[in-house]
């Protein structure tokens, strides 16, 4: 067996190591590079930053623990942002497994600000029915969700003053995982009810979002644990978004090697093959 | 008896879709008025539903401990996380704080689920970069192509790559919101005017396969 | 630091670490935290349906203000309609009475579906083809026309050129009622190329969020290792691996030699 070919039949274990190290040792031992912002996390960050005082900002943390490093600190810089604003801030799920985190980010940042629940913001918690709450809420929030998570009525809340469907709030922020998420708030909700929508998602849904973020009809677009450290940036707020991106860059340089690496030995190898007329590359 | 098993539903669904088809394009505030009830409707009905999901998973382990089948173990380990954390989330109501203080089951959501959850899905992280390396050849001229848009993007979206390459950054920009918007775009526009087909099929009766449960 | 917190972050680091002995070999551990997720995950599940549903969606709004003030006129008895047919849905756990189940599908299916088509037409296509068919040159307040062609900007003319010819000719390489020779060949081929850079874009994308995800857990582990937390990660890393070597040995004894 050539060298090309052993190290292609590698031990996958090695690989999870080598993995496990880069983004280990980063951590451990940050090397602060800068971040350049990108043009659709600004976006949003102009949008917030430009709302009048006591306007009505909404947060859908539509994501679940799975996707909690990439998501929460996006959530904890837009409340931050949004608080500093001092927004009235709407925080829901249409997750179900994502209420607790919900919650907990949303009580948590209101807590820093010095923000009280009913006055300044409002968890509403979670509810089943992905388009038909959006739908629900955009003809009335307090029939979408006649209390609170905290059991309390919503009709009478102050920070719901003159709040009676999503056409009385100027600026609504999804952070999705997937289904449900950015395009739903979208097609049964922003259609509809021409609110302002804005977008922040995982890695692994960001691309399919960019349609929708060249039509306009969402205004921005904070792309996974990248778009959440720009955004830090921009609060001037650094977070644990920032504090990964130097792991995101040594595990993102240490897959390229690796797609190198693994191609230049199956060149060598087909190479090989085709001048010696021997059996097929390994692992085909 | 026919026709309750096999009429009515397909009525059913013709009336209530076309029903509500058309009340996009009526502002009248009757039409409103039931596009808030049936909404409201439908977040109750979709709670009930997630109990089906729920049972089968029940009945498929009860069967494992009762037959002592190999793994039957894990299955009971599998009630017990169950049964404690209903039991501990009934004690509080369903809520994971009171007063900002967390209760045994926002504990248990914190420091059990969170953590399982997340660590699932992070393996994800090893798994990928043994299949770049092990599959992701340039075995074609397209291959090379989907190969070298990776590699931009992956070094464009970190720091360390646009500081080592500063053009990675634009270039990355570009393919992501030109090359790969009108991708997206033109299968979004495929997709939904499937799902837009497989709609109109369900609501004239051509496609039943979402009746299922019982004998015609 | 209280007691609840350091006992979380024990079981927390433990727990990650029986996950991820997964990368190792399938083993025990990795067993008991599989299911033990699975268990947590429903009765998280079902505790929050109830309190959701049945507690503020139906109990409230229907039957609270007759069992605590007696005024059982003030209660919204139209929920009995979805009760109804949520309990319907139920149904077909029964054999005989399964088929009632349909009407329960049929309804909810329907008023999807309705609900679906004007909006799914308006959002995804119309708006979709819309942004696609811009001009192709800008025209100035002097009556001028101007081409603009920045690469950096997805809106002049030159991306909006590009775009177009990208949407067509992926929604050509889409359609096979027309067999792709000729000048369809090579609008096709250009679909291909297109679609390669785009699913190339996509796994960089999700090469980022797996990574990611990864950097979240050990950020956890690490903040888990400090003494606060009595070196919880430390210690359970031991138990691990001790565990590991433990049934790899016990494997080795019952295995027959070769």
């Amino acid at each position: 067996m050539t060298f090309a070919e052993r190290m292609l039949r590698i031990d996958r274990r090695i690989i999870f190591l080598l993995i496990g190290a880069c983004t280990l040792i980063p951590l451990l031992f940050p090397m602060g590079l800068a971040i350049k912002t990108s043009p659709e996390v600004t976006s949003v960050y102009d949008y917030i930053e430009h709302m009048p005082e006591g306007s009505v900002f909404l947060l859908s943390l539509d994501f679940d623990p799975a996707s909690k490093p990439e998501l929460y600190p996006q959530a904890v810089a837009l409340l931050h942002h949004a608080f500093t604003r001092n927004l009235r801030v709407i925080g829901m799920t249409l997750w179900l497994p994502g209420t607790g985190m919900a919650n907990e980010v949303i009580t948590h940042v209101a807590q820093e600000r010095g923000k009280v629940n009913g006055k300044d913001y409002v968890f509403l918690g979670w509810s089943p029915g992905g388009g038909s709450v959006i739908i629900n809420m955009g003809q009335s929030i307090s029939t979408a969700f006649p209390t609170d998570y905290y059991n309390q009525p919503t009709a009478s809340l102050p920070v719901l003053e003159g709040v009676q469907s999503l056409r009385d709030v100027q600026y609504v922020v999804s952070l999705a995982a997937g289904t449900t998420g950015i395009e739903t708030w979208y097609v049964f909700g922003k259609d509809k009810y021409k609110f302002e929508l804005g977008g922040g998602c995982t890695g692994v849904i960001a691309p399919g979002l960019y349609p929708l973020l060249r039509s306009g009809q969402i205004n921005g677009l904070i792309g996974g644990l990248r778009g959440a450290a720009e955004y830090e940036v921009l609060i001037g707020r650094k977070g644990r978004a920032v504090a990964g991106m130097d792991a995101q860059s040594v595990t993102h340089l240490a897959i390229i090697v690796l797609v190198i690496l693994c191609n230049v030995f199956y060149l060598t190898i087909r190479r090989s093959t085709r001048g010696g007329g021997q059996a097929s590359p390994a692992g085909n | 008896m026919n026709f309750f098993r096999r009429r009515l539903p397909l009525l059913i669904t013709f009336v209530t879709g076309v029903l509500f088809a058309l009340q996009y394009y009526v502002p009248h505030p009757v039409s409103e008025s039931m596009l808030t009830s049936v909404t409201k409707w439908l977040q109750i009905i979709g709670g009930f539903a997630l109990v089906l999901g729920v049972t089968s998973l029940f009945h498929l382990h009860a069967v494992k401990i009762r037959r002592k089948e190999p793994g039957w173990g894990y299955s009971f380990v599998l009630y017990a996380g169950m049964i404690g954390t209903i039991a501990v989330g009934l004690w509080h109501n369903g809520k994971e704080t009171v007063d900002n203080v967390t209760t045994a089951f926002g504990w248990i959501y914190n420091f059990m689920m969170v953590p399982l959850q997340g660590t699932m899905f992070a393996i994800l992280a090893f798994f990928i970069a043994s299949a770049a390396y092990r599959s992701f050849r340039a075995r074609s001229p397209e291959a090379a192509v989907l190969l070298i848009a990776a590699i931009i993007v992956m070094m464009g979206r970190v720091p360390l790559g646009e500081h080592l390459i500063p053009l990675s950054g634009d270039l990355t920009q570009w393919i992501l919101n030109v090359l790969n918007a009108s991708v997206r775009r033109a299968i979004l526009i495929g997709v939904s005017l499937g799902a837009i087909a497989l709609s109109l099929k369900i609501i004239f009766g051509v496609e039943r396969a979402y009746l299922g449960g019982g004998k015609e | 630091m209280s007691f609840e917190l350091i006992l979380g972050a024990w079981v927390a680091a433990g727990l990650t670490l029986f996950i991820l002995t997964f990368l190792y070999q399938d083993n025990p551990l990795f067993k008991l935290a599989e299911h033990l997720y699975v268990g947590v995950s429903v009765g998280y599940a079902i505790v929050k349906t109830y309190d959701t549903v049945l507690v503020r969606l139906i109990y409230e709004p229907m039957l609270k203000p007759g069992i605590t003030q007696g005024e059982w006129a003030k209660g919204d008895w139209s929920l009995l309609i979805p009760l109804t047919i949520g309990a319907l849905m139920l149904a077909r756990y029964a054999p005989k009475t399964a088929w009632m189940s349909r009407i329960a599908f049929a309804f909810v299916v329907g008023v999807g579906s309705g609900l679906a088509i004007p909006r799914v037409v308006s959002s995804y296509i119309l708006k979709q083809i819309e942004d696609t068919v811009r001009p192709l040159l800008m025209l100035g307040a002097d009556g001028g026309v101007s081409f603009t062609a920045s690469l950096a900007d997805p809106a002049s003319n030159l991306n909006s050129i590009v775009l177009l010819i990208g949407v067509v000719s992926v929604l050509f390489y889409f359609f096979f009622s027309v067999e792709h020779t000729g000048p369809g060949r090579v609008v096709a081929r250009t679909g291909i190329v297109f679609l390669m850079i785009s699913f190339g874009a996509g796994f960089g994308y999700t090469v980022m969020a797996r990574m990611s995800l990864l950097i979240g857990r050990l950020t956890d582990l690490i903040e888990f290792s400090q003494p606060q937390y009595g070196g919880a990660t430390w210690w359970l890393l031991a138990l691990t691996i001790a565990t590991l070597i433990a049934f790899r040995l016990r494997r080795g004894e019952t295995e027959p030699p070769r």
